[in-house]
């Protein structure tokens, strides 16, 4: 799932030199501050109606040069998702209430921490999900750009299914158990950004109800509503 | 998608329920030309309540929100036999349970905030299962215990899509005379109701405020800034729950005076304040160690109209033995024209209601002393209802008093507890029932 993630400069750190170093989180800070001016300009005039020019003076960087780091709005998006997936992973090992609950809750809790993740952008979300389903769109899920963003996540959710096939929750699903739950997660996100309900709780509803189905399903108990 | 999905799956579940039940009725209907008048009556009998038995067990298996639609059906006599009536009561209210992830969620999505930004503490566990949600207990900024309703995300909705397809349903089942559509779409406005919580706030006030005189009772205080359509925080009450508060043992004195009290407040609610805590499920009752009781759960709450309350201090009064007026005045509230009883029923529905009276509410002076742990006690009151029911005593009115007083009387059974019951009632039969009825 997670058909946007991984960024065109998204280089693991090497051991390089110090120097080096030092020019690498220089560089991912600016990046920080440009993604942060372009959604606040997002959510006051809208994505069309926002100029790169506006970004880049409200990130206090020359026009020009914000073309070095992204050279499209879906460049932004990729760096956007790739700052979501640090967060979530970040978030989920700091959790320790997670750490003891069943499989369906920590599915739960790790896709609900990504919906509140997108929910302060969702306009910006919005669009770039459906530019994504374009085929050469660096966002759609088969495109190379996305794919290390896309891997990460995929290493993510086998981790904690594994453990769940250890623990004797789940039977061994492999990898298709991940895939599975990404591909579910891309229809949360569409139910998600079309959900006109109180504070969308029928997302909430469908998520909890969802994954406690596979679950059964995964059991081989039978569905149940 | 994946929801409409479901709600699909769901839909034809139901839809088979309501083919199922009519497919027997046909069934039966083919045969009926060649059964006598009496066979035809025994097997109408049985196949009804099978297919309620079918019904009440499919209902049970989807779980989730239908299960209150079948228990709301329950109520909407008027449309449904006995054997109906019967099986749809037990279906017990239930949502599914919310693991304390879903909690949060559902709380920041009703509120705007996480549980732990409003409160300074917040137990992820549930304390009980409500209706339609489950509640927490919490403390807050300023250090109060609170007890926090959270209700199961778009519960409403899913309540509504459950209507849509027991409509579609419907036409199959309402062959068989079991569901009109005015009783639908009354069970699905009583099941709307509860689901808003605001609405519920303000039956928390209403009570709290008219049950003042009470002294012996208390009724949780809403704090409305946290509380919303969906999230109701309220006052944690003390108390025990009935089996914990019989498990410490109470002396007999006890026991009488918490059953006294009970039976007041029942009498209180319906003379005094014409409006009745619809839910007399041994849970929504609090026991102290003091003898006074604490009252929760205001989701369902009845407003009575006041010719059903002066109706019913008719009959606890016993007048219309005396008064033909008196009489014809109460055939026109208790038993409207819909029902279709006739007047041998109505008549055999009175003289009940009398024979159990004269047992339990004597008019004795000085009142007499009752043991309502006498294992009698509930059999005449099971009998008392199978009677009305057979002769169409079915006014919704009516017959949710009778349910509401019936919970209440299984509560000061499990308590065994004697209660002077007619010194109660004389003291609070209010002015003017006694009035108009003279």
């Amino acid at each position: 799932m997670k058909s946007k993630r991984k960024s065109a400069q998204n280089v693991p750190p090497r051991e390089g030199s110090a120097a080096e170093g030092k020019r690498d989180r220089k560089k991912e800070l600016t990046k920080d501050r440009i993604l942060a001016a372009a959604l606040e300009l997002f959510r006051e005039k809208g994505l069309e109606g926002t100029t790169t020019k506006e970004i880049s003076q409200r990130a206090g960087i020359a026009e020009g040069t914000l073309f070095n780091y992204f050279r499209t709005k879906e460049d932004l998006a990729l760096f956007f998702f790739q700052k979501e997936t640090d967060d979530l992973i970040a978030w989920y090992q700091g959790n320790t209430h997670l750490a003891k609950a069943s499989l369906p809750e920590k599915l739960f809790a790790i896709m609900h921490r990504q919906l509140e993740y997108l929910a302060p952008s969702e306009d910006f979300i919005g669009a770039v999900f459906f530019r994504s389903l374009q085929p050469h769109s660096k966002l759609n899920p088969l495109s190379l750009e996305s794919q290390q963003l896309r891997l990460r996540y995929l290493m993510f959710i086998r981790g904690i299914l594994a453990e769940a096939e250890e623990k004797g929750e789940i039977p061994p699903l492999g990898d298709l158990g991940s895939y599975g739950v990404g591909l579910f997660y891309l229809g949360v996100v569409a139910h998600w950004l079309n959900d006109t309900s109180e504070g969308k709780q029928k997302t909430l509803a469908v998520l909890d109800r969802v994954l406690h189905g596979a679950m059964r399903i995964a059991r081989k108990e039978g569905w149940e509503w | 998608m994946k929801k409409k999905s479901e709600s699909l799956s769901r839909a034809a579940r139901i839809f088979r329920l309501g083919a199922g039940v009519a497919g027997g009725y046909l069934a039966h209907q083919v045969q009926r030309p060649f059964l006598s008048e009496d066979e035809a009556k025994a097997r109408r009998q049985s196949l009804g309540a099978q297919q309620a038995k079918r019904v009440r067990e499919e209902l049970q298996s989807l779980r989730g929100p239908i299960m209150k639609v079948g228990q709301a059906l329950s109520m909407q006599t008027q449309a449904l036999d006995p054997a109906w009536i019967e099986e749809l009561s037990t279906l017990q209210r239930q949502a599914p349970p919310m693991h304390p992830s879903l909690i949060r969620a559902q709380f920041k999505s009703a509120m705007g905030k996480y549980p732990e930004e409003v409160f300074r503490s917040f137990e992820p566990e549930p304390f009980a299962a409500a209706s339609l949600g489950q509640v927490h207990f919490a403390v807050t900024q300023a250090g109060e215990e609170v007890a926090v309703k959270i209700q199961y995300p778009a519960i409403r909705e899913a309540i509504e899509s459950d209507f849509k397809a027991l409509r579609a349903a419907g036409f199959a089942a309402r062959m068989t005379g079991h569901l009109k559509e005015s009783v639908v779409q009354e069970a699905e406005r009583g099941i709307l109701e509860e689901t808003d919580y605001v609405r519920e706030a303000d039956n928390l006030e209403y009570f709290r405020k008219h049950l003042e005189p009470l002294s012996f009772v208390r009724v949780p205080k809403v704090y409305r800034d946290l509380s919303s359509r969906r999230v109701l925080t309220m006052s944690r009450l003390g108390g025990r729950r009935l089996q914990e508060f019989l498990e410490s043992n109470p002396s007999q004195e006890m026991r009488d005076r918490v059953g006294a009290q009970l039976v007041r407040l029942f009498f209180f609610q319906l003379f005094r304040m014409k409006a009745l805590h619809a839910d007399p499920h041994p849970g929504n009752y609090l026991f102290n160690d003091d003898g006074s009781l604490g009252l929760v759960d205001f989701g369902c709450v009845k407003h009575l109209k006041p010719e059903v309350v002066r109706c019913y201090g008719q009959f606890w009064s016993r007048e219309w033995v005396q008064s033909n007026k008196i009489y014809a005045e109460m055939v026109r509230v208790a038993f409207p024209d819909e029902y279709r009883a006739n007047a041998r029923q109505v008549r055999r529905s009175m003289e009940e209601i009398k024979r159990f009276y004269d047992e339990f509410h004597p008019l004795a002076d000085p009142p007499v002393l009752l043991d309502l742990g006498d294992p009698r006690f509930m059999e005449a009151l099971g009998q008392l209802a199978k009677v009305l029911l057979k002769n169409k005593f079915l006014s919704p009115d009516f017959l949710f008093l009778s349910r509401t007083e019936s919970g209440m009387c299984n509560i000061l059974h499990i308590l065994k507890t004697r209660v002077r019951t007619t010194q109660i009632v004389r003291e609070l039969i209010s002015p003017e029932v006694d009035r108009s009825s003279r």
